[in-house]
Formats: structure tokens, sequence, C-alpha cells
């Protein structure tokens, strides 16, 4: 093949691209769509259970203060420290839980994979940015709140290219 | 006493003809790293590669953590490749804490590690584009990932740095209806990396630019101990994954890529091919997996290893053979993690291939040799 066929070949692979569609995903208008609500385990059988590693969900009616999830945290990020909660509950005699400092989480998930009790799940949030570094600290309190994530977005594929539709 | 300086740092002997050159730490052409070289005009004479500016210290990290709290930082030295990283540390751990792997969670490691190797590929193939000035080639490929970054997503619940591989299986299944997604994402990214033939592996430009440049003969790859597409590239048969096939690489059929030339053409030709070759072993694999069982075996809290044992393990990582020792002492943490990492194996080899090039080539042979500075460093 010659020099100029070459250029030409590789010339027309680029035109051809003027008919397909957008591939970019428009982030703050469109967002992704993920699978499930967050990654999840089960203790009872050991395995996970498919999702994104977003921001924690803490269920305090669960929640005992074992501390199991803030040992597993101290090997990897050291994210996470119990502190007092005002509230009582039957389970948690100690009243602490976990307060998770997303300027340090690393959003492996061990620590879900800790918990023996199902009170610490992941969600679909990842939204956390902040003007403080104390803004990035979620309290038990924050951490109990169910996020809100608009999802609109998946990756569609026809014969005029893929696009997030 | 004398004080020896270190390499580069040395009061040298001005030379009205030899210039000394840094290329790097901060230049984008060179990574984390600096390449200290000397030219006579526009030719190389001698090149000096200086990496270490990114040590982390993962191997000494590993001594203090048990074997499932090292996984998070283990991968961290490439980020884009990090299940193929973890892989042989996992494989590894698994025969110290004698664990038994679920086959469904076999087929699904294999699944993980072509798309990570292909991820890092695309990464790699983007920068190698912008180095040699074909914007083209850092777009195309920095998008198409995305098909796969999000099939990585669904697949783990993160788009780098996964942490999804764990000793006895991984983490998660598979979300519902994962195969479909995974089959139509691959083929179409299979259908779009062979458009890239046109644009730069049969463009003259990139021809004239990459052939005869960085030429490493067999025996010199052989004799350097270079690994993966570089030595793939010299025209040496060698992948682990037919090789030494681990977890269910033997029951798949996987095709080695050889080419002969040993040049920068060749070295940057491989990794693409061997992503086509991962688009091939991904469709047999969701083929050949179990449709449901178990992908992880339940583990003890602090699993510890029975008594003094060692073991090495190495796997095909998107670079080369990548290998992990680990010794144990009985205790819940390892006493002693080593990587063994093919970016370093494959930068001894750089001083010899620059020797007599021109200046204009060095980021083309340079980046042919799929480095990834971080991983040399750990």
């Amino acid at each position: 093949m010659g020099t100029a066929t070459g250029i030409i070949r590789a010339l027309n692979s680029g035109i051809k691209h003027i008919a397909m569609k957008r591939f970019t995903l428009r982030y703050p208008e469109e967002k992704l769509k993920f699978v499930g609500d967050g990654y999840q385990f089960d203790p009872s059988t050991g395995v996970g259970i498919a999702g994104l590693k977003g921001r924690h969900m803490l269920f305090h009616d669960h929640c005992t203060g074992c501390q199991l999830c803030s040992i597993a945290c101290e090997g990897v990020a050291e994210a996470i420290a119990m502190v007092k909660v005002p509230e009582e509950q039957k389970q948690n005699k100690k009243s602490i839980m976990p307060q998770i400092d997303y300027g340090k989480c690393v959003f492996c998930g061990l620590c879900v994979d800790a918990c023996p009790f199902y009170a610490l799940y992941m969600t679909n949030d990842y939204e956390l940015s902040s003007f403080s570094k104390e803004g990035l600290i979620y309290t038990p309190a924050q951490l109990q709140v169910k996020p809100y994530v608009a999802q609109d977005s998946e990756i569609q594929i026809s014969d005029r290219g893929a696009t997030h539709g | 006493m004398t004080f020896k300086l270190p390499p580069g740092l040395a009061l040298q002997k001005v030379d009205e003809r030899i210039m000394t050159l840094n290329v790097g730490p901060q230049h984008p052409g060179s990574g984390h790293m600096r390449l200290i070289v000397q030219i006579d005009g526009d030719y190389i004479v001698a090149c000096d590669p200086d990496p270490g500016y990114v040590h982390r210290g993962e191997e000494k990290m590993a001594e203090y953590r048990n074997y499932i709290l090292n996984i998070p930082h283990l991968e961290r030295p490439v980020i884009h490749d990090s299940c193929n990283v973890l892989y042989p540390y996992v494989l590894g751990a698994e025969e110290i804490l004698g664990i038994e792997v679920p086959e469904r969670a076999k087929y699904v490691r294999v699944i993980a590690s072509e798309l990570n190797r292909c991820i890092y590929i695309m990464y790699w193939l983007a920068i190698y584009g912008i180095f040699l000035g074909h914007s083209t080639m850092f777009m195309w490929p920095a998008g198409d990932r995305e098909l796969l970054i999000d099939l990585m997503e669904k697949m783990t619940g993160a788009r780098v740095t996964h942490a999804h591989f764990i000793p006895g299986g991984v983490r998660n299944d598979l979300p519902p209806n994962f195969e479909d997604v995974c089959l139509r994402q691959v083929n179409y990214f299979e259908k779009r990396i062979k458009e890239y033939a046109a644009i730069f592996y049969d463009n003259p430009i990139l021809i004239a630019r990459t052939r005869d440049t960085g030429v490493l003969s067999r025996q010199d790859a052989i004799r350097y101990g270079t690994t993966g597409s570089v030595l793939r590239a010299s025209g040496v048969d060698y992948d682990l994954r037919v090789k030494e096939p681990y977890d269910v690489y033997e029951e798949l059929d996987v095709h080695t890529n050889v080419m002969k030339e040993g040049d920068s053409y060749a070295r940057s030709k491989i990794p693409w091919l061997d992503m086509l070759e991962s688009c091939n072993i991904i469709r047999q694999a969701l083929q050949k997996m179990p449709k449901s069982g178990s992908v992880r075996t339940k583990l003890k809290p602090n699993p510890k290893g029975k008594g003094l044992d060692s073991v090495y393990k190495r796997v095909e990582s998107g670079r080369g053979s990548l290998g992990c020792y680990i010794v144990s002492d009985g205790k819940v943490e390892p006493y002693r993690v080593k990587l063994s990492v093919p970016s370093f194996r494959n930068l001894i080899a750089l001083p010899n291939l620059l020797r007599g090039e021109k200046l204009g080539n060095m980021p083309s042979v340079y980046w042919s040799l799929n480095y990834w500075p971080v991983e040399a460093d750990r």
C-alpha cells in the first residue's frame, strides 16, 4: 500500500466519525445509571451483592457498636471513628456508632464485609464534595439518611455508534 | 572517606560536543521518572533511567496488615490494571491459607482480569498516541475505554481500584443480566478497536516514525529478562496464560501474538492484538461459565497460614509477567510480600534501545516498552 493511499484511508477513517453519535456523558445534566442500590454484603452466605461503592448508609436499629468496621478500616484508611450518639438503642449498650471521614475513605467496602449485623451498606451517592474538610466527616445521623441519586443515562449501542442515551 | 553523589547529580566534565539533558521527573513525556539523556547534536549517546520518585513502600506495608486488609493497597501500583496486579497475591494467599475457590469465581476472575487488561492497554495506547502527536489516538481510546469501565463498575462497584478479588474468590456475584450487557459492549468494543488499524497502525506516518527505531533483538530480549509485549514483539512466544495457565485459562483457547521485528512498531502493535485476543477470551469465558453457584468461599475472621510457608505465583498482566512471593510464618500478617513487576524488567532494556537514536524518537521508544512508573517503584 502506498503512502498516499494509507494517508487517505486514515483521513477517511476519521471523516466517517462525523456521522457518528456523541459518546460523551454531559455530566452534571446527565448522570450514570447503576445496578442496584449500592454494594451490600450478606454475612450469612459471605458473598456481597453487586452495586456501586459510594457513600455509606448506617442502620441505627441494627448497629451494636461492636467496632468491627472501625477495626477493618484501621488497616486500610483509618477513616472510621466510633463516636457517642445521644439516642439509646436496645442492642447498642455503649451507644457508639461509626462516623466516617470521606477525606480518607478509599471506598473499598471492606467495612461492609466486616459488619455481621446488616447495619452498614453502601449507596449510589458519589457526589460528596465539600468546601471544608469538616464537611467531609459524616456523623452517624447523616449516615442514616438514604440519599436521592438521579440516574438517567445508560450506554446505548446502535448502528451509528455508542451513546449515553 | 569519599562521598559518592547519586547518578546525574555528580559534577560532570563539560564536553563541547556532549550535552546532558534531564527528561523528567515533571516532564509529561516521562511519567514519574527521570531519564538522564546525553546527546550529541540530535543523537542520543547514552541514557540513564532514574526511577524511584513514586516509591510507596507497598511491600513493607503488606507486613503490617492481614491477608484481607492488604488488598486495597496492593492494587494501587497500577490503578488501571488493579485486578491483574492483585491476582498473584490472591493466588498465593489462597495457597498459604488453604482455601478452595469455586468454579464460577474463577471464571468471574478471568473476565475481570481480561477487562482490566483492555482498560490498561487503552490508557497506554492513548498516551502512546499523544506522545507521537496523534491527538485522535488520544481521544478515541480514552473514550472507548468507558465501555469497559462501565462493565467493571457494574461488576465490582468501582471504576478504578476495584478491590474485587479476595482469597477464596471474588467479593460479589455478577449483577443480573450482566452476561448480555458484557457481550454487547465487548462486541462493540472489538469493532471499535479494529477501526484503529486504518487511522493508526496502517498509517504511513506512524510507520515512518516507529519502524526500525529502538530495535531489540531476540537474544537481547531474553538476556535482559524483558517480559510481556516487549518479549513477544521480539519474536519469543511466551505468554503465561498459555505456558503456566492459572485458574481456568487452560480450559480457554488463548492465542499468543508474536511479531519478529522487535522495533517500536511491533511493541506498540502487540498490545493492540492482545486486546482483540482478550475480547475472544471474554466471550469464551462468558459461554463456559457456570450459570449459578457460589463465587466466594466463606472465610474465617483473621485467617492464618499453617506455619512456615512460602509461595511464588505469577500471572500475565497488561505489561508482562507479574509475580508475587509471599512468606508466611503462621501469623495473621504475611512475613514478607515481594512483588516482581514487569515494568522494571522492561525498563532495563531502555538504555540499550536508545543508544544511537534521535532524541525525537525517545518518547516512542520509551513508551513502547509498556512501562508504568508507579509499578516499577511500587
